[in-house]
């Protein structure tokens, strides 16, 4: 128990007198509290400011955290998506490379079922180890029924022929090396020429009749008399007529027909003499040709 | 050991020439590193070595070559005496003598080629071969062969014994 004279004077006193107040105070019914509400009102007011700086602070390490968090788990994300992108370009590269091998393949296929005469398809597999001549390798040799002098084909017209074979391997003469030679046809006037390659990396006709009406843009094909080469090939398009006064023939220079720098399969004409001549229209014409041969001189 | 390498070296010479050599073509223009390999063997193996190694990848290259005549076995292990001979006369294998040396044979090798190539076919036009082909890969392979001859100086492939004098 507690004694009466140690709670008398003093501050134990007003305390005690302000508990009974304060109980007094909130026993009243509400509507007798109105002075106490509206002085909780102000101390909420002022508690308020600390209260909110304190939710402030606390949301802001809270929100700090959650971030940091996300951070971590948005880098993770990061390296792992970057992984997939890179995975996916590889994926979209190997693709694009097999879509475009597809297509290649299949032009190859389809021009191998056009051809009436045998063919064995090949890869190129290198280039000349020397700048001076223009020939490539392929994967095809002797075992595989090639010999020398067999000519070489791509869907856009012929590549060369085929000047050493080794058992696994063969090497191909392009058309554009001067030391090549290929009897041609100008299929507009049906003049015939000597097809050899320039220094300069195209193909020149040589020994056209002086009087022969050729014209630029005029197209020129195998004319099957001799070489590896059955009768109707594309070769290029003449791009340069030569007249000159002294020459007992003309010349014409050539664009070839296909792009030497970027072929990657050829077919081998493994026997030109087997069939009489091609089928009609064994490669697509090019416009000036198709124009020509509309309208035959 | 070092015979082997050197063979090894020889087999793996030519099949990279031809096969991955095009995509570091500059302008159609490729280095020949069986050039480059020949006189670097020729600045550090004795001239016999040096001779077989010339030959073993003339021989190679021309296998592969759509040239008729066998201008590179010719030519190769002639370039790998001279590089042996020259290196047999130096005192001190700096990169400037390298250089000198690497573009001398280059030139001296595709003077050479070009000279064959007109047996078999239409003369090669001087001037056009000269600043189209003959001077573009002097340049390339001289180059190359100082990266080459440098790597091997700094990575030290070659004991110091072999970089004096024979």
């Amino acid at each position: 128990m507690f004694s009466l004279h140690s709670i008398a004077g003093g501050k134990r006193a007003f305390l005690l007198f302000l508990a009974v107040l304060i109980t007094a105070l909130l026993l009243l019914p509400d509507s007798r509290q109105t002075p106490l509400q509206a002085l909780g009102r102000h101390m909420a007011d002022a508690i308020a400011i600390p209260l909110h700086t304190l939710d402030w602070m606390n949301q802001g390490v809270n929100g700090l955290w959650t971030r940091y968090g996300f951070l971590q788990q948005t880098q993770e994300e990061n390296v792992t998506l970057r992984q997939d992108l890179a995975r996916l370009q590889m994926e979209t590269v190997r693709l694009r490379e097999a879509a475009t091998e597809t297509t290649r393949l299949r032009d190859l296929l389809a021009l191998k079922e056009r051809l009436s005469f045998p063919t064995v398809s090949a890869q190129i597999v290198g280039r000349d180890p020397s700048n001076w001549y223009r020939s490539v390798v392929i994967n095809k040799g002797t075992d595989d029924g090639l010999a020398v002098d067999m000519g070489v084909v791509t869907p856009a017209g012929i590549i060369g022929r085929i000047v050493k074979a080794y058992d696994r391997f063969a090497i191909v003469l392009l058309l554009i090396d001067p030391n090549n030679a290929v009897t041609g046809l100008v299929q507009q006037t049906r003049d015939e020429g000597i097809v050899e390659g320039t220094e300069q990396g195209f193909a020149r006709i040589k020994y056209l009749p002086l009087l022969s009406a050729v014209t630029v843009g005029d197209q020129v094909v195998t004319s099957g008399l001799a070489g590896g080469f059955p009768r109707g090939l594309p070769i290029g398009t003449i791009t340069k007529i030569e007249r000159r006064e002294a020459d007992l023939f003309l010349s014409a220079e050539i664009a070839p027909s296909g792009d030497f720098a970027k072929i990657e399969e050829v077919l081998v004409v493994t026997s030109p003499r087997e069939s009489a001549s091609l089928p009609p229209m064994p490669f697509p014409l090019q416009p000036q040709a198709r124009r020509e041969a509309g309208n035959p001189r | 050991m070092k015979s082997l390498g050197v063979v090894t070296l020889v087999l793996l010479v030519v099949p990279i020439q031809i096969v991955l050599l095009d995509r570091i073509s500059i302008a159609g223009i490729q280095p020949d590193v069986a050039l480059v390999t020949v006189c670097l063997i020729g600045l550090y193996r004795s001239e016999v070595e040096t001779v077989l190694a010339g030959l073993a990848m003339g021989f190679a290259q021309d296998l592969f070559s759509g040239g008729a005549l066998w201008g590179n076995l010719c030519v190769k292990p002639l370039l790998g005496l001279l590089a042996g001979l020259a290196r047999r006369n130096l005192v001190n294998l700096t990169w400037t003598v390298v250089l000198a040396l690497l573009l001398g044979l280059s030139f001296l090798s595709g003077s050479a080629l070009g000279v064959l190539k007109s047996f078999t076919g239409p003369s090669v036009t001087f001037f056009p071969a000269t600043h189209g082909i003959l001077l573009p890969q002097t340049c390339y392979d001289a180059l190359l062969g100082l990266a080459a001859f440098t790597l091997i100086q700094r990575v030290g492939l070659v004991p110091r014994s072999a970089n004096g004098p024979h």
